[in-house]
């Protein structure tokens, strides 16, 4: 490993050193880190006794890279975590000790709850209440409204407020209409229904095992010297992006630790509306003994450093620092002028055509949007298919109800449970056809359901049955397959009703997964039944900790809320190892917390002022719920305006920082609705732009 | 050109990989699972025994029996998780506590690294195992490595001789465990193996270790890596051993049949108690746009 001096100097810090190290993203700080984990590692320091804390996987990625290569000593293990996986693992362990004084059935086992099953549990009690007039003037997707319920409890514990100040300090800071105090109150109600629940049903939201680990397990006897014993060692990474409730973990250990590197990354806190704080992460600098700092860049070239600093003082933020002179136009790039949205996908799509033709390995190039909504991913996949463009996208947030293989299996589970009354549609049963059956085309998937499926009864009828001449048209090799699939539904709606994931499993791998069948030869089809077989497994084990249901099966309770869409409404895709060699889609904060420079950025659609503004979270308040608010104060709207462009100055600043050469900034005059736009990020760029041509 | 679901089809030569006793296990029993399961990361997600039900419960019954055990051996005192295991809807937990608090005093002796997490270079590549437990006996150089087996059946000595964690788990304490050993190597012949029954207390196995044992174990592991290393993208063939298939996930994918095997004819535990590394991220806060 080639190491700069600054970098060697913090390797070199004696073994017994309480670091913190800081500087701009860029500047060799996490390489430095990992070097100085070798080094202990080298130094004969037991690798079960260090901990790596990130507050992410994805920023662990160099840590895991080096203790997987044979540079590393032998010996134990590292641990590489996260806050909250700490604690999950520590109530999970030491669960027996803590669990009566919490309010728990000591008798039982913890049940975790996954973000999924918590949004279950979060309807199951909040529907009933929709009727009494709640959130009546809430006009967002009941899912959204259940996540931000949840999202203030986890806020409340990893800030460490009591849960029942979530909406005084929600009200206190509201100053609009009257009317949204009332959504306060009942965003309260809801959050106290469901810790009550949990308590009384051995559940344990991610909040609750935060709050666990804090109240009754971090001062247990037992704990603090399995702790002590155990970490010995840390490096903390990314603690701007941490949790108040991880620096408060770090703060308590600092004093005890044979070492310690805690890096903080300048610039950044992009995960501010998951409860981090930049603010309480800059205070464990005074429980450190030595304060080193990196300045200037690894990767990007000091003209995009310059840029970001002139957007920031175009934003007037304070802490940017632009220089004079700086030659940063070379590393920007417009596009002509384009006016509709489609012609600015085409300019990118053939840029980056460009780009790889001279030479550009597609894994250096960055396409880069505030959000990436499937209909955006699909009009630039297309485009960029048709220039032979290899491409990889990140979308964290897909549906899993809304994959094929996932809505097959769904459909085939409505036909082969009649007595449940959830008869799919003729357009659902073609599709699950055309995803069952290998080699059916849509148009005989369609004559096929037309003919053996009945809406009314929810019945598949034998293919022997059917009119010869039709049997010709969907072809013999075709009815074998489907009679066998359905002769298997048959077969099992015959018996007792198993466990969905149970039935799932089978289904999978008696029928669909056989030569034949669409899953077959589709790896990624394999790959999302599982994920579907997992959530409902996971449901299982939920409804099973917390007593069962009454009377409904439980099948038939997942089915249900797939289709309102509580239950698999999110799909972390995990299992991809990512590809280098390819181009890269992503939401721009997924770039930053990936955590990977390029060569090439393109920004896309960088008029729209969905660079600029905040999601709406009507429920909740990332600013006002953190530690710092002061309690009373009014969130106004130059409050919101200074908030965006200080989110804006930073995301800007992240971005630049991350890229090696050259900056494309892709737009057009009318957005996709057909509005003209001038997002705050353009007209920024516009200022910088023009503050240098007065300057000739 | 979407290469999102682009799996790679051999070992990455630029990058490392983290073998484990499983993993090694899976490439000995079938090459092509192990390309499957560890190079192609392909989740499959088909029956691995069956009743599928009672495979599950066997399972969650072994996985909540190490819980237990991990427990009593970090001090959590006995009597509440004799109270967990009593009143547990499985039975057979309880009994397997009953022996477990049986097997216990013999435990307490030495110094205990319980739930051990090692690791050591293995050519360019790298050995890694988690241990039930560890026993230390400092003052002799000695260390027992116990492993908790929650099988049906009691498997076969020479069954469990063959088996790849009995040739990982002592040579990887002897290369990476000189930390426990007031920094010298374990000497091989130091090194005690023993597998623990749940359900059979007093028919415990136990192997001992040797240096000639010990070197040939890293001769063969090398072997076994550079095996893998050389294969192409085709070259991860299919065992010739049929029977095995029926307790693998991808029979469907190898065209090996339909149903699974039988749960009581299953040797092997299955996968929760595999012995792989895994970092539960359930909990992680992922952005979400």
């Amino acid at each position: 490993m080639n190491l700069t001096p600054a970098q060697l100097a913090v390797v070199r810090q004696p073994p017994g050193a309480r670091l913190f190290l800081e500087g701009p993203a860029g500047s060799g700080k996490t390489t430095a880190a990992v070097a100085r984990l070798l080094a202990l590692l080298d130094a004969g320091v037991p690798g079960a006794h260090i901990l790596v804390l990130v507050p992410q996987r994805t920023l662990a990625g160099p840590y895991y890279a080096a203790l997987r290569s044979p540079a590393a000593a032998p010996g134990g293990q590292v641990s590489v975590l996260t806050a909250g996986g700490l604690a999950q693992r520590m109530v999970d362990l030491f669960w027996p000790l803590v669990a009566k004084d919490a309010g728990f059935d000591p008798l039982r086992p913890p049940a975790f709850l996954t973000l999924e099953t918590a949004q279950y549990y979060m309807a199951h009690l909040v529907r009933p209440l929709f009727d009494e007039g709640l959130f009546e003037s809430v006009a967002i997707d009941r899912n959204r409204l259940y996540s931000q319920i949840l999202d203030n409890l986890n806020k409340a514990a990893l800030i460490g407020f009591p849960v029942s100040e979530i909406g005084e300090r929600l009200s206190a800071a509201w100053s609009g209409e009257s009317a949204q105090l009332r959504v306060y109150a009942d965003v309260q109600r809801c959050a106290n229904l469901f810790r009550d629940y949990c308590l009384q049903h051995n559940l344990l939201d991610f909040s609750l095992q935060v709050e666990v680990f804090r109240k009754h397990l971090q001062h247990s006897l037992l704990v603090s010297e399995y702790l002590k014993a155990s970490v010995r060692h840390v490096i903390a990474d990314n603690i701007e992006e941490d949790t108040p409730f991880a620096h408060e973990i770090l703060q308590g250990w600092l004093p005890g630790l044979d070492s310690a590197l805690l890096i903080y990354d300048q610039g950044a806190g992009y995960r501010s509306f998951l409860g981090a704080d930049r603010a309480s992460a800059e205070r464990l600098a005074a429980a450190c003994t030595t304060h080193l700092g990196m300045a200037g860049s690894l990767v990007t070239p000091p003209p995009l450093e310059q840029l970001g600093q002139r957007i920031g003082a175009a934003l007037e933020r304070p802490q940017a620092a632009p220089q004079e002179g700086a030659d940063w136009d070379s590393a920007l790039d417009f596009p002509p002028e384009l006016r509709f949205f489609p012609q600015m996908l085409d300019w990118v799509a053939g840029q980056v055509r460009s780009l790889l033709d001279s030479g550009t390995p597609p894994g250096e190039i960055a396409i880069l949007a505030p959000f990436l909504p499937d209909a955006l991913r699909f009009a630039l996949t297309n485009r960029l298919d048709a220039l032979g463009v290899p491409y990889r996208s990140h979308r964290p947030s897909r549906s899993l109800a809304d994959e094929p293989a996932a809505r097959c299996l769904l459909t085939l589970a409505r036909l082969a449970h009649p007595a449940w009354g959830l008869r799919p549609s003729r357009v659902e049963v073609v599709h699950a056809l055309f995803q069952a059956i290998a080699a059916i085309d849509l148009v005989r998937a369609q004559l096929l359901a037309e003919v053996v499926y009945r809406p009314k009864d929810a019945r598949l009828s034998p293919f022997g049955r059917i009119h010869p001449d039709m049997q010709e048209r969907i072809t013999f090799s075709v009815g074998n397959r489907y009679e066998a699939l359905r002769a298997w539904l048959a077969d099992y709606a015959e018996g007792e009703p198993a466990e969905l994931d149970f039935f799932f499993t089978r289904l999978f791998g008696e029928v669909l997964s056989q030569p034949g069948y669409g899953f077959h030869s589709e790896r990624d089809a394999g790959q999302v039944a599982a994920s579907l077989i997992e959530s409902a497994q996971k449901f299982r084990y939920a409804i099973e900790a917390a007593g069962g249901m009454d009377g409904k099966p439980l099948g038939r309770e997942y089915l249900e809320m797939v289709q309102d869409g509580v239950i698999a409404s999110t799909y972390v895709q995990s299992w991809q190892p990512p590809q280098a060699d390819a181009v890269f889609i992503a939401p721009a904060y997924t770039f930053l917390l990936n955590n990977r420079p390029v060569e090439h950025q393109f920004w896309l659609d960088v008029g729209s002022n969905g660079w600029f503004e905040r999601l709406s979270q009507p429920l909740t308040h990332p600013y006002v719920l953190s530690r710092d608010w002061p309690a009373g104060r009014l969130w106004t709207s130059v409050d919101e305006y200074e908030a965006n462009r200080e989110a804006l100055f930073r995301l800007a600043l992240g971005l630049l920082r991350r890229c090696k050469g050259r900056v494309h900034l892709a737009f057009s005059t009318l957005s996709e609705g057909g509005y003209e736009q001038k997002g705050m990020l353009l007209r920024s760029i516009y200022q910088v732009q023009l503050e240098e041509a007065a300057r000739g | 050109m979407d290469q999102s679901k682009v799996r790679r089809l051999v070992l990455d030569p630029a990058e490392p990989f983290a073998f484990s006793q499983a993993s090694l296990q899976d490439y000995a029993d079938c090459a092509r699972r192990f390309q499957l399961r560890y190079v192609q990361r392909l989740s499959w997600p088909a029956a691995q025994a069956e009743p599928v039900q009672e495979n599950e419960q066997h399972l969650r019954r072994g996985a909540r029996f190490h819980r237990l055990a991990q427990q009593a051996l970090l001090g959590v005192p006995l009597e509440p998780l004799a109270q967990i295991a009593a009143a547990d809807p499985d039975p057979a937990l309880a009994a397997w506590w009953e022996h477990f608090t049986r097997l216990l005093p013999a435990l307490e002796a030495g110094e205990r690294r319980v739930e051990l997490g090692l690791s050591a270079p293995l050519g360019r590549h790298r050995l890694s195992a988690v241990y039930d437990l560890v026993q230390v006996f400092p003052a002799e150089g000695r260390a027992v490595i116990w492993d908790w087996k929650t099988s049906l059946a009691r498997p076969r000595r020479a069954w469990l001789e063959g088996r790849l964690q009995t040739l990982v788990y002592p040579y990887l304490l002897v290369q990476a465990g000189s930390w426990l050993n007031g920094g010298q190597p374990f000497a091989p012949e130091q090194i005690e193996m023993v597998y623990w029954f749940t359900g059979f207390p007093d028919k415990p196995e136990r192997f001992t270790c040797s240096a000639a044992a010990y070197r040939k174990a890293g001769r063969s592991l090398m072997a076994l890596v550079r095996e893998i290393e050389a294969l192409g993208p085709d070259g991860f063939e299919k065992t010739p051993e049929e029977k095995t298939c029926r307790f693998c996930v991808y029979r469907s994918l190898c065209e090996r049949g339909a149903g699974a095997g039988p749960l009581a004819e299953q040797e092997d535990e299955g996968e929760a108690e595999s012995g792989e590394i895994e970092i539960d991220f359930d909990q992680i806060g992922e952005i979400r746009y």
